[in-house]
Protein backbone atom coordinates (compact mmCIF):
# COMPACT_ATOMS: atom_id res chain seq x y z
CA UNK A 1 0.00 0.00 0.00
CA UNK A 2 2.47 2.34 -0.68
CA UNK A 3 0.36 4.53 -2.62
CA UNK A 4 -1.60 5.38 0.51
CA UNK A 5 1.72 6.40 1.90
CA UNK A 6 1.92 8.38 -0.98
CA UNK A 7 -0.99 10.11 -0.70
CA UNK A 8 -0.90 10.75 3.19
CA UNK A 9 2.89 12.27 2.51
CA UNK A 10 1.32 14.83 -0.12
CA UNK A 11 -1.32 15.90 1.73
CA UNK A 12 0.79 16.61 4.76
CA UNK A 13 3.16 18.65 2.91
CA UNK A 14 0.48 20.82 1.63
CA UNK A 15 -1.14 20.68 5.29
CA UNK A 16 2.20 21.90 6.80
CA UNK A 17 3.66 25.31 7.34
CA UNK A 18 2.14 28.35 9.92
CA UNK A 19 -0.90 29.30 8.25
CA UNK A 20 -2.54 25.40 9.14
CA UNK A 21 -2.00 26.32 12.74
CA UNK A 22 -2.19 29.92 13.10
CA UNK A 23 -6.07 28.65 11.54
CA UNK A 24 -6.82 26.27 14.15
CA UNK A 25 -5.31 28.51 16.55
CA UNK A 26 -7.54 31.68 16.04
CA UNK A 27 -10.89 29.51 15.60
CA UNK A 28 -9.80 27.61 18.99
CA UNK A 29 -9.62 31.02 20.58
CA UNK A 30 -12.90 32.79 18.80
CA UNK A 31 -14.98 29.91 19.94
CA UNK A 32 -13.34 29.80 23.60
CA UNK A 33 -14.33 33.54 23.43
CA UNK A 34 -17.98 33.27 21.78
CA UNK A 35 -18.87 30.33 24.59
CA UNK A 36 -17.86 32.78 27.46
CA UNK A 37 -20.31 35.18 26.13
CA UNK A 38 -22.89 32.49 25.67
CA UNK A 39 -22.05 31.70 28.96
CA UNK A 40 -22.79 35.13 30.42
CA UNK A 41 -25.88 35.22 28.59
CA UNK A 42 -27.28 31.75 29.87
CA UNK A 43 -25.13 29.52 31.37
CA UNK A 44 -27.60 26.61 31.40
CA UNK A 45 -27.91 26.23 27.58
CA UNK A 46 -24.51 27.76 26.76
CA UNK A 47 -22.60 24.31 25.84
CA UNK A 48 -25.64 23.29 24.13
CA UNK A 49 -26.03 26.54 22.14
CA UNK A 50 -22.45 27.16 21.64
CA UNK A 51 -22.07 23.78 20.01
CA UNK A 52 -25.09 23.00 17.81
CA UNK A 53 -24.66 26.97 16.75
CA UNK A 54 -20.94 28.06 16.54
CA UNK A 55 -19.12 24.85 16.62
CA UNK A 56 -21.02 22.21 14.87
CA UNK A 57 -23.17 24.84 12.45
CA UNK A 58 -20.32 26.85 11.52
CA UNK A 59 -17.03 26.24 12.35
CA UNK A 60 -16.36 22.59 11.73
CA UNK A 61 -18.16 22.71 8.01
CA UNK A 62 -15.79 26.00 7.57
CA UNK A 63 -12.55 24.09 8.79
CA UNK A 64 -13.35 20.88 7.17
CA UNK A 65 -13.77 22.91 3.84
CA UNK A 66 -10.62 24.84 4.14
CA UNK A 67 -8.79 21.37 4.87
CA UNK A 68 -10.53 19.62 1.84
CA UNK A 69 -9.09 23.07 -0.07
CA UNK A 70 -5.99 22.78 1.05
CA UNK A 71 -5.50 18.82 0.36
CA UNK A 72 -6.26 19.33 -2.85
CA UNK A 73 -4.68 22.11 -3.63
CA UNK A 74 -7.26 23.89 -4.98
CA UNK A 75 -7.54 21.81 -7.75
CA UNK A 76 -9.81 19.03 -8.85
CA UNK A 77 -9.52 15.80 -6.38
CA UNK A 78 -8.53 14.01 -9.64
CA UNK A 79 -6.11 16.23 -10.62
CA UNK A 80 -4.15 16.79 -7.13
CA UNK A 81 -3.62 13.58 -7.56
CA UNK A 82 -1.35 13.90 -10.78
CA UNK A 83 1.72 15.01 -9.85
CA UNK A 84 2.82 11.90 -7.83
CA UNK A 85 0.41 10.03 -10.74
CA UNK A 86 3.16 10.69 -13.64
CA UNK A 87 5.79 9.29 -11.42
CA UNK A 88 3.60 5.72 -11.29
CA UNK A 89 1.64 5.87 -8.67
CA UNK A 90 -1.71 4.35 -8.40
CA UNK A 91 -4.63 7.68 -8.26
CA UNK A 92 -6.45 5.19 -6.48
CA UNK A 93 -4.54 4.58 -3.41
CA UNK A 94 -3.19 7.54 -3.60
CA UNK A 95 -6.42 9.25 -2.96
CA UNK A 96 -6.94 6.90 0.05
CA UNK A 97 -4.48 8.71 1.65
CA UNK A 98 -5.32 11.72 0.64
CA UNK A 99 -8.62 11.55 2.23
CA UNK A 100 -7.40 9.59 5.32
CA UNK A 101 -4.97 12.51 6.28
CA UNK A 102 -7.94 15.08 5.51
CA UNK A 103 -10.25 13.26 7.36
CA UNK A 104 -7.77 12.59 10.13
CA UNK A 105 -6.81 16.13 10.30
CA UNK A 106 -10.28 16.97 10.23
CA UNK A 107 -11.31 15.11 12.89
CA UNK A 108 -8.71 16.13 15.21
CA UNK A 109 -9.43 20.25 14.31
CA UNK A 110 -12.69 19.09 15.19
CA UNK A 111 -12.24 17.44 18.64
CA UNK A 112 -9.75 20.40 19.61
CA UNK A 113 -12.77 22.95 18.26
CA UNK A 114 -15.42 21.44 20.47
CA UNK A 115 -13.24 20.80 23.59
CA UNK A 116 -12.36 24.98 23.20
CA UNK A 117 -15.67 25.60 23.13
CA UNK A 118 -16.84 23.27 26.12
CA UNK A 119 -14.16 24.94 28.21
CA UNK A 120 -15.73 28.26 27.77
CA UNK A 121 -19.25 27.16 27.91
CA UNK A 122 -18.52 25.63 31.12
CA UNK A 123 -17.66 27.41 34.23
CA UNK A 124 -14.63 26.68 35.74
CA UNK A 125 -14.87 22.94 38.06
CA UNK A 126 -18.19 22.34 36.69
CA UNK A 127 -18.89 18.69 37.47
CA UNK A 128 -20.70 18.42 33.69
CA UNK A 129 -17.76 19.26 31.99
CA UNK A 130 -16.35 16.15 31.65
CA UNK A 131 -19.63 14.37 30.60
CA UNK A 132 -19.87 16.72 27.94
CA UNK A 133 -16.70 15.85 26.66
CA UNK A 134 -16.83 12.58 26.90
CA UNK A 135 -20.24 13.24 24.61
CA UNK A 136 -19.13 15.75 22.17
CA UNK A 137 -15.64 14.74 21.34
CA UNK A 138 -16.87 11.81 19.88
CA UNK A 139 -19.69 13.40 17.79
CA UNK A 140 -16.83 15.86 16.51
CA UNK A 141 -14.30 13.19 15.75
CA UNK A 142 -16.93 11.63 13.39
CA UNK A 143 -18.19 14.53 11.88
CA UNK A 144 -15.14 16.01 11.07
CA UNK A 145 -14.30 12.80 9.36
CA UNK A 146 -17.27 12.85 7.27
CA UNK A 147 -17.31 16.32 6.14
CA UNK A 148 -13.60 15.38 4.71
CA UNK A 149 -14.95 12.91 2.87
CA UNK A 150 -18.30 14.57 1.94
CA UNK A 151 -15.93 17.94 0.61
CA UNK A 152 -13.86 15.45 -0.91
CA UNK A 153 -16.28 13.74 -2.74
CA UNK A 154 -17.44 17.18 -4.04
CA UNK A 155 -14.12 18.09 -5.35
CA UNK A 156 -14.61 15.59 -8.08
CA UNK A 157 -16.73 18.58 -9.85
CA UNK A 158 -15.84 21.13 -11.33
CA UNK A 159 -12.88 22.74 -13.05
CA UNK A 160 -10.78 23.58 -10.18
CA UNK A 161 -12.48 21.88 -7.54
CA UNK A 162 -15.73 24.29 -7.87
CA UNK A 163 -18.16 21.64 -6.20
CA UNK A 164 -16.50 22.08 -2.89
CA UNK A 165 -18.33 25.58 -2.53
CA UNK A 166 -21.42 24.42 -3.23
CA UNK A 167 -21.08 21.51 -1.00
CA UNK A 168 -20.81 23.82 1.43
CA UNK A 169 -23.78 25.81 0.85
CA UNK A 170 -25.89 22.77 0.05
CA UNK A 171 -25.42 21.77 3.34
CA UNK A 172 -25.99 25.10 4.86
CA UNK A 173 -29.05 25.62 3.05
CA UNK A 174 -30.65 22.03 2.88
CA UNK A 175 -28.95 20.55 6.40
CA UNK A 176 -30.93 23.27 8.21
CA UNK A 177 -34.12 21.37 7.45
CA UNK A 178 -35.52 18.43 9.30
CA UNK A 179 -37.33 16.84 6.16
CA UNK A 180 -36.29 14.30 3.73
CA UNK A 181 -34.41 16.97 1.58
CA UNK A 182 -31.69 17.01 4.81
CA UNK A 183 -31.15 13.20 4.51
CA UNK A 184 -27.94 13.12 2.20
CA UNK A 185 -26.24 15.88 4.09
CA UNK A 186 -24.15 15.19 7.18
CA UNK A 187 -25.49 18.60 8.96
CA UNK A 188 -28.91 16.90 10.19
CA UNK A 189 -27.83 14.29 11.41
CA UNK A 190 -24.66 15.94 13.53
CA UNK A 191 -27.61 18.47 14.88
CA UNK A 192 -29.30 15.19 15.65
CA UNK A 193 -26.63 13.98 17.51
CA UNK A 194 -26.22 17.26 19.27
CA UNK A 195 -29.90 16.63 20.90
CA UNK A 196 -31.51 18.93 18.24
CA UNK A 197 -33.99 18.00 15.60
CA UNK A 198 -33.93 14.46 13.86
CA UNK A 199 -33.66 14.71 10.29
CA UNK A 200 -37.22 12.18 8.93
CA UNK A 201 -37.79 11.32 12.40
CA UNK A 202 -34.20 9.74 12.77
CA UNK A 203 -33.06 7.89 16.09
CA UNK A 204 -29.79 9.54 16.99
CA UNK A 205 -28.12 5.45 16.83
CA UNK A 206 -29.44 5.93 12.97
CA UNK A 207 -27.94 9.17 12.89
CA UNK A 208 -24.41 7.43 13.47
CA UNK A 209 -25.26 5.15 10.84
CA UNK A 210 -26.24 7.65 8.24
CA UNK A 211 -23.10 9.84 8.96
CA UNK A 212 -20.84 6.44 8.51
CA UNK A 213 -22.89 5.63 5.18
CA UNK A 214 -22.79 9.31 3.78
CA UNK A 215 -18.86 8.72 4.45
CA UNK A 216 -18.18 5.78 2.77
CA UNK A 217 -20.63 6.44 0.06
CA UNK A 218 -18.41 9.50 -0.65
CA UNK A 219 -15.45 7.91 0.30
CA UNK A 220 -16.13 5.07 -2.44
CA UNK A 221 -17.90 7.68 -4.92
CA UNK A 222 -14.33 9.58 -4.39
CA UNK A 223 -12.37 6.62 -5.69
CA UNK A 224 -14.69 5.18 -8.11
CA UNK A 225 -14.79 8.58 -10.26
CA UNK A 226 -10.80 8.47 -10.31
CA UNK A 227 -8.19 6.62 -12.79
CA UNK A 228 -6.01 4.07 -11.58
CA UNK B 1 10.54 -4.25 -27.90
CA UNK B 2 8.49 -1.03 -26.62
CA UNK B 3 6.16 0.81 -29.19
CA UNK B 4 4.52 4.14 -28.72
CA UNK B 5 1.14 4.54 -30.37
CA UNK B 6 -1.24 7.84 -30.98
CA UNK B 7 -4.27 6.21 -32.67
CA UNK B 8 -6.42 9.50 -34.01
CA UNK B 9 -5.76 11.83 -31.04
CA UNK B 10 -7.41 14.94 -30.99
CA UNK B 11 -6.61 17.27 -28.14
CA UNK B 12 -6.19 20.92 -27.46
CA UNK B 13 -4.33 21.70 -30.30
CA UNK B 14 -3.68 18.36 -31.68
CA UNK B 15 -5.54 17.12 -34.57
CA UNK B 16 -5.93 13.57 -35.42
CA UNK B 17 -2.84 12.96 -35.61
CA UNK B 18 -1.82 9.11 -35.77
CA UNK B 19 2.01 7.97 -35.11
CA UNK B 20 3.81 5.23 -33.82
CA UNK B 21 7.62 4.96 -31.62
CA UNK B 22 9.49 2.20 -31.56
CA UNK B 23 13.15 2.15 -29.75
CA UNK B 24 14.99 5.07 -30.55
CA UNK B 25 15.77 8.57 -30.36
CA UNK B 26 12.85 10.95 -31.73
CA UNK B 27 12.49 14.43 -31.95
CA UNK B 28 9.47 16.28 -32.92
CA UNK B 29 9.98 19.96 -34.31
CA UNK B 30 7.75 22.59 -33.55
CA UNK B 31 6.43 25.40 -31.20
CA UNK B 32 3.89 24.85 -27.83
CA UNK B 33 1.81 26.34 -30.24
CA UNK B 34 2.36 23.96 -32.68
CA UNK B 35 1.31 21.28 -29.79
CA UNK B 36 4.64 19.59 -28.70
CA UNK B 37 4.02 20.33 -25.20
CA UNK B 38 0.28 18.70 -25.22
CA UNK B 39 2.15 15.67 -27.92
CA UNK B 40 4.63 14.53 -24.85
CA UNK B 41 2.15 15.19 -22.34
CA UNK B 42 0.08 12.63 -23.77
CA UNK B 43 2.87 10.42 -24.49
CA UNK B 44 3.97 10.47 -21.06
CA UNK B 45 0.28 9.45 -19.89
CA UNK B 46 0.43 12.93 -17.63
CA UNK B 47 -3.28 14.05 -19.35
CA UNK B 48 -5.99 12.07 -20.97
CA UNK B 49 -6.54 12.45 -24.53
CA UNK B 50 -10.02 14.02 -25.49
CA UNK B 51 -10.17 11.21 -28.49
CA UNK B 52 -8.05 8.78 -29.51
CA UNK B 53 -6.10 6.55 -28.04
CA UNK B 54 -2.12 6.99 -26.96
CA UNK B 55 -1.08 3.63 -25.97
CA UNK B 56 2.58 2.45 -24.72
CA UNK B 57 2.90 -1.43 -25.33
CA UNK B 58 -0.41 -1.48 -26.25
CA UNK B 59 -1.86 -0.05 -22.49
CA UNK B 60 -2.91 3.55 -21.77
CA UNK B 61 -0.65 4.93 -19.96
CA UNK B 62 -3.39 7.66 -18.81
CA UNK B 63 -5.24 5.22 -16.79
CA UNK B 64 -2.23 2.28 -16.03
CA UNK B 65 -0.16 3.03 -13.40
CA UNK B 66 2.24 0.23 -13.79
CA UNK B 67 2.89 1.52 -17.48
CA UNK B 68 3.32 4.96 -16.33
CA UNK B 69 6.51 4.12 -13.81
CA UNK B 70 8.19 2.47 -17.05
CA UNK B 71 7.69 6.56 -18.06
CA UNK B 72 10.38 9.89 -17.09
CA UNK B 73 8.83 12.38 -18.38
CA UNK B 74 9.79 16.30 -18.95
CA UNK B 75 6.91 19.23 -19.59
CA UNK B 76 6.45 22.54 -20.92
CA UNK B 77 6.17 23.84 -17.52
CA UNK B 78 6.95 21.85 -14.25
CA UNK B 79 5.83 21.85 -10.80
CA UNK B 80 7.58 19.76 -7.80
CA UNK B 81 5.86 18.19 -5.62
CA UNK B 82 5.55 19.84 -2.10
CA UNK B 83 8.35 19.76 0.26
CA UNK B 84 10.09 21.61 2.45
CA UNK B 85 13.05 21.51 -0.22
CA UNK B 86 14.35 20.48 -3.37
CA UNK B 87 15.44 17.55 -1.72
CA UNK B 88 12.09 16.32 -0.08
CA UNK B 89 10.58 16.76 -3.42
CA UNK B 90 12.63 15.00 -5.11
CA UNK B 91 12.58 12.00 -2.34
CA UNK B 92 8.37 11.82 -3.11
CA UNK B 93 9.16 11.48 -6.86
CA UNK B 94 11.60 8.71 -6.35
CA UNK B 95 9.20 7.38 -3.66
CA UNK B 96 6.14 7.60 -5.89
CA UNK B 97 8.08 5.56 -8.92
CA UNK B 98 9.13 3.07 -6.17
CA UNK B 99 13.29 3.81 -6.76
CA UNK B 100 14.62 3.52 -3.44
CA UNK B 101 17.81 5.54 -4.52
CA UNK B 102 18.68 9.11 -2.44
CA UNK B 103 17.39 12.22 -3.41
CA UNK B 104 21.28 13.60 -2.83
CA UNK B 105 22.19 11.31 -5.26
CA UNK B 106 19.99 12.48 -8.05
CA UNK B 107 20.92 15.39 -7.73
CA UNK B 108 24.76 15.13 -7.36
CA UNK B 109 24.66 13.26 -10.29
CA UNK B 110 23.17 15.84 -12.08
CA UNK B 111 25.56 18.29 -11.17
CA UNK B 112 22.72 20.13 -8.93
CA UNK B 113 24.07 19.99 -5.26
CA UNK B 114 23.77 23.36 -5.22
CA UNK B 115 20.46 23.55 -5.33
CA UNK B 116 20.07 20.43 -2.66
CA UNK B 117 18.62 22.65 0.54
CA UNK B 118 16.81 25.29 -1.29
CA UNK B 119 13.21 26.30 -1.20
CA UNK B 120 10.93 25.49 -3.54
CA UNK B 121 9.90 28.80 -3.72
CA UNK B 122 12.82 29.70 -4.73
CA UNK B 123 13.48 28.62 -7.47
CA UNK B 124 13.17 29.70 -11.04
CA UNK B 125 11.18 27.94 -13.92
CA UNK B 126 14.12 27.38 -15.62
CA UNK B 127 15.35 25.43 -12.36
CA UNK B 128 12.28 23.35 -11.56
CA UNK B 129 12.07 21.87 -15.22
CA UNK B 130 16.18 20.94 -14.75
CA UNK B 131 15.27 19.36 -11.28
CA UNK B 132 12.53 17.47 -13.22
CA UNK B 133 14.85 16.43 -16.07
CA UNK B 134 17.38 15.31 -13.50
CA UNK B 135 14.61 13.07 -11.85
CA UNK B 136 13.94 11.67 -15.23
CA UNK B 137 17.31 10.73 -16.24
CA UNK B 138 17.53 9.13 -13.40
CA UNK B 139 14.95 6.71 -13.92
CA UNK B 140 16.96 2.66 -13.75
CA UNK B 141 15.13 1.29 -16.70
CA UNK B 142 12.33 3.28 -18.71
CA UNK B 143 10.83 2.53 -21.59
CA UNK B 144 9.80 5.69 -22.51
CA UNK B 145 11.34 9.36 -22.03
CA UNK B 146 8.98 11.92 -23.02
CA UNK B 147 10.83 15.15 -23.05
CA UNK B 148 10.00 18.61 -24.08
CA UNK B 149 12.84 20.78 -24.71
CA UNK B 150 15.57 18.97 -22.65
CA UNK B 151 18.50 20.82 -24.09
CA UNK B 152 16.48 23.65 -23.01
CA UNK B 153 17.52 23.49 -18.97
CA UNK B 154 21.61 23.55 -20.51
CA UNK B 155 23.09 26.07 -18.94
CA UNK B 156 22.04 24.98 -15.63
CA UNK B 157 22.12 21.32 -16.64
CA UNK B 158 25.47 20.22 -18.51
CA UNK B 159 24.47 18.89 -22.30
CA UNK B 160 27.09 16.66 -21.97
CA UNK B 161 24.98 14.96 -18.87
CA UNK B 162 21.55 15.73 -21.20
CA UNK B 163 22.99 14.11 -24.20
CA UNK B 164 25.11 10.92 -23.20
CA UNK B 165 21.90 10.27 -20.44
CA UNK B 166 19.85 10.32 -23.75
CA UNK B 167 22.10 8.50 -26.20
CA UNK B 168 22.38 5.40 -23.29
CA UNK B 169 18.75 5.10 -22.54
CA UNK B 170 18.32 5.40 -26.35
CA UNK B 171 21.22 2.19 -26.71
CA UNK B 172 19.50 0.53 -24.28
CA UNK B 173 15.90 0.19 -25.81
CA UNK B 174 14.10 2.81 -24.64
CA UNK B 175 11.77 5.20 -26.68
CA UNK B 176 13.48 8.76 -26.61
CA UNK B 177 10.94 11.11 -27.39
CA UNK B 178 12.15 14.70 -27.69
CA UNK B 179 10.00 17.83 -28.91
CA UNK B 180 12.77 20.97 -29.94
CA UNK B 181 11.71 24.22 -31.43
CA UNK B 182 15.24 25.03 -32.84
CA UNK B 183 16.31 22.94 -35.27
CA UNK B 184 20.00 23.31 -33.48
CA UNK B 185 18.61 21.58 -30.84
CA UNK B 186 17.28 18.70 -33.13
CA UNK B 187 20.44 18.33 -34.89
CA UNK B 188 22.44 17.99 -31.38
CA UNK B 189 19.56 15.27 -29.99
CA UNK B 190 19.68 13.32 -33.38
CA UNK B 191 17.45 10.30 -34.55
CA UNK B 192 14.11 10.57 -36.48
CA UNK B 193 12.63 14.09 -36.85
CA UNK B 194 8.93 14.57 -37.01
CA UNK B 195 7.14 17.84 -36.80
CA UNK B 196 3.90 19.59 -35.61
CA UNK B 197 2.76 22.30 -37.70
CA UNK B 198 -0.01 24.22 -35.72
CA UNK B 199 -1.48 20.37 -34.81
CA UNK B 200 -1.25 18.56 -37.69
CA UNK B 201 1.25 15.99 -37.59
CA UNK B 202 3.78 15.24 -40.09
CA UNK B 203 5.67 12.27 -39.87
CA UNK B 204 9.22 11.67 -40.79
CA UNK B 205 9.02 11.14 -44.11
CA UNK B 206 7.44 14.54 -44.63
CA UNK B 207 10.12 15.86 -42.18
CA UNK B 208 13.08 14.41 -43.39
CA UNK B 209 13.60 16.74 -46.80
CA UNK B 210 14.57 19.81 -45.01
CA UNK B 211 16.15 17.88 -42.79
CA UNK B 212 18.35 15.72 -44.78
CA UNK B 213 20.00 18.62 -46.29
CA UNK B 214 23.92 19.21 -44.67
CA UNK B 215 25.78 22.08 -45.22
CA UNK B 216 29.49 22.37 -44.07
CA UNK B 217 31.11 25.62 -43.75
CA UNK B 218 34.95 25.36 -44.91
CA UNK B 219 37.60 28.28 -44.86
CA UNK B 220 40.14 27.69 -46.82
CA UNK B 221 42.87 29.86 -48.95
CA UNK B 222 42.23 28.61 -52.17
CA UNK B 223 38.32 28.81 -52.58
CA UNK B 224 37.83 28.97 -56.03
CA UNK B 225 40.01 26.05 -56.78
CA UNK B 226 38.25 23.51 -54.13
CA UNK B 227 34.42 24.77 -55.52
CA UNK B 228 35.54 23.83 -59.15
CA UNK B 229 36.78 20.49 -57.72
CA UNK B 230 33.73 20.18 -55.54
CA UNK B 231 31.00 20.83 -58.05
CA UNK B 232 31.96 17.45 -59.92
CA UNK B 233 32.07 15.36 -57.06
CA UNK B 234 29.25 12.91 -56.75
CA UNK B 235 28.49 13.04 -53.06
CA UNK B 236 28.26 16.94 -53.10
CA UNK B 237 24.88 18.38 -54.45
CA UNK B 238 25.86 21.77 -54.23
CA UNK B 239 28.81 24.64 -53.96
CA UNK B 240 28.43 28.08 -52.77
CA UNK B 241 30.86 30.58 -52.81
CA UNK B 242 30.39 34.13 -52.05
CA UNK B 243 33.46 35.78 -52.56
CA UNK B 244 36.50 35.58 -49.30
CA UNK B 245 37.88 32.18 -48.12
CA UNK B 246 34.03 31.09 -47.08
CA UNK B 247 32.61 27.79 -48.88
CA UNK B 248 29.38 26.67 -48.50
CA UNK B 249 29.23 23.11 -49.74
CA UNK B 250 25.49 21.42 -49.95
CA UNK B 251 24.97 17.26 -49.48
CA UNK B 252 23.01 14.34 -47.88
CA UNK B 253 24.96 12.83 -45.47
CA UNK B 254 27.15 14.55 -43.15
CA UNK B 255 30.21 11.93 -42.85
CA UNK B 256 29.84 11.30 -46.66
CA UNK B 257 30.33 14.69 -47.25
CA UNK B 258 32.96 15.61 -44.88
CA UNK B 259 34.76 12.84 -46.17
CA UNK B 260 34.45 13.37 -49.52
CA UNK B 261 35.40 17.67 -49.34
CA UNK B 262 38.71 16.31 -47.43
CA UNK B 263 39.21 13.66 -49.81
CA UNK B 264 39.05 16.39 -52.43
CA UNK B 265 40.90 19.05 -50.55
CA UNK B 266 43.91 16.46 -50.26
CA UNK B 267 43.84 15.36 -54.06
CA UNK B 268 44.08 19.32 -55.16
CA UNK B 269 46.98 20.20 -52.25
CA UNK B 270 44.50 22.45 -51.17
CA UNK B 271 44.77 23.36 -47.39
CA UNK B 272 41.52 23.45 -45.46
CA UNK B 273 41.84 25.86 -42.26
CA UNK B 274 38.61 25.15 -40.70
CA UNK B 275 35.34 22.99 -41.38
CA UNK B 276 31.88 22.85 -39.57
CA UNK B 277 28.32 21.73 -39.69
CA UNK B 278 25.98 24.83 -40.68
CA UNK B 279 22.37 24.60 -39.61
CA UNK B 280 19.70 26.59 -42.03
CA UNK B 281 18.20 29.14 -40.62
CA UNK B 282 14.59 28.85 -38.75
CA UNK B 283 12.49 30.29 -41.15
CA UNK B 284 13.63 27.74 -43.83
CA UNK B 285 12.66 24.66 -41.56
CA UNK B 286 8.95 26.48 -40.82
CA UNK B 287 8.68 27.19 -44.60
CA UNK B 288 9.51 23.71 -45.89
CA UNK B 289 7.01 22.57 -42.85
CA UNK B 290 4.07 25.14 -43.58
CA UNK B 291 4.66 23.69 -47.46
CA UNK B 292 4.01 20.35 -46.09
CA UNK B 293 1.31 21.28 -44.06
CA UNK B 294 -0.48 22.78 -47.17
CA UNK B 295 0.42 19.48 -48.86
CA UNK B 296 -1.30 17.55 -46.67
CA UNK B 297 -4.24 19.39 -46.41
CA UNK B 298 -4.57 19.53 -50.50
CA UNK B 299 -3.90 16.01 -50.18
CA UNK B 300 -6.57 15.31 -47.38
CA UNK B 301 -9.13 17.97 -49.79
CA UNK B 302 -8.42 15.72 -52.64
CA UNK B 303 -9.64 12.57 -50.88
CA UNK B 304 -12.37 14.30 -49.68
CA UNK B 305 -11.49 14.26 -45.75
CA UNK B 306 -10.05 17.96 -45.50
CA UNK B 307 -9.37 18.73 -41.26
CA UNK B 308 -11.03 21.87 -40.21
CA UNK B 309 -8.51 22.86 -38.28
CA UNK B 310 -7.69 26.81 -38.09
CA UNK B 311 -4.35 25.92 -40.53
CA UNK B 312 -6.37 24.33 -42.86
CA UNK B 313 -9.23 27.54 -42.64
CA UNK B 314 -6.56 30.20 -42.83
Amino acid sequence: MNGVGIGLALARARLRGPTSALVLLSSGAALFAISVLERQSDPASAPDDALSGAVFGIALPLLAYLVSERVCAGQRLQHSLDGVARYGTNRRTALLGLLLASALCSAFASALLTIAALLGAHAPHSTSLIADLRASVGIALIAGAVYALYFGAASLLGKRGGGRKWALIIDFVLGAGGSALAAPWPRGHVRNLLGGEPVVELSQLSAWLALAVIGAACLTLSVARTAE
Amino acid sequence: MSELRFETLSHAELYNVSASFTAGTHVVLGSERDGTGTFVQLAAGIVAPATGRVLLDGVSAWSNARTRRRIASLSAEETLLPARDVTGAIALALRARGDARSALSVLDDAGLARLATQRLSDLTAREARAVTLSIALSHREPALLALHEPLNAVGILHDEFVLQALARFSAAGAIVLCSASRLEDAARLGGTASALERGLWLGSAHARPPLSTITLRIHTPEPRRLAARLSEAPDISGVEWAGGQELLVHGSELEALAHSVVANARAEAIRITALKQDCPPLEALAAARAGLAQAYYERARAAGNAPTTPASQS
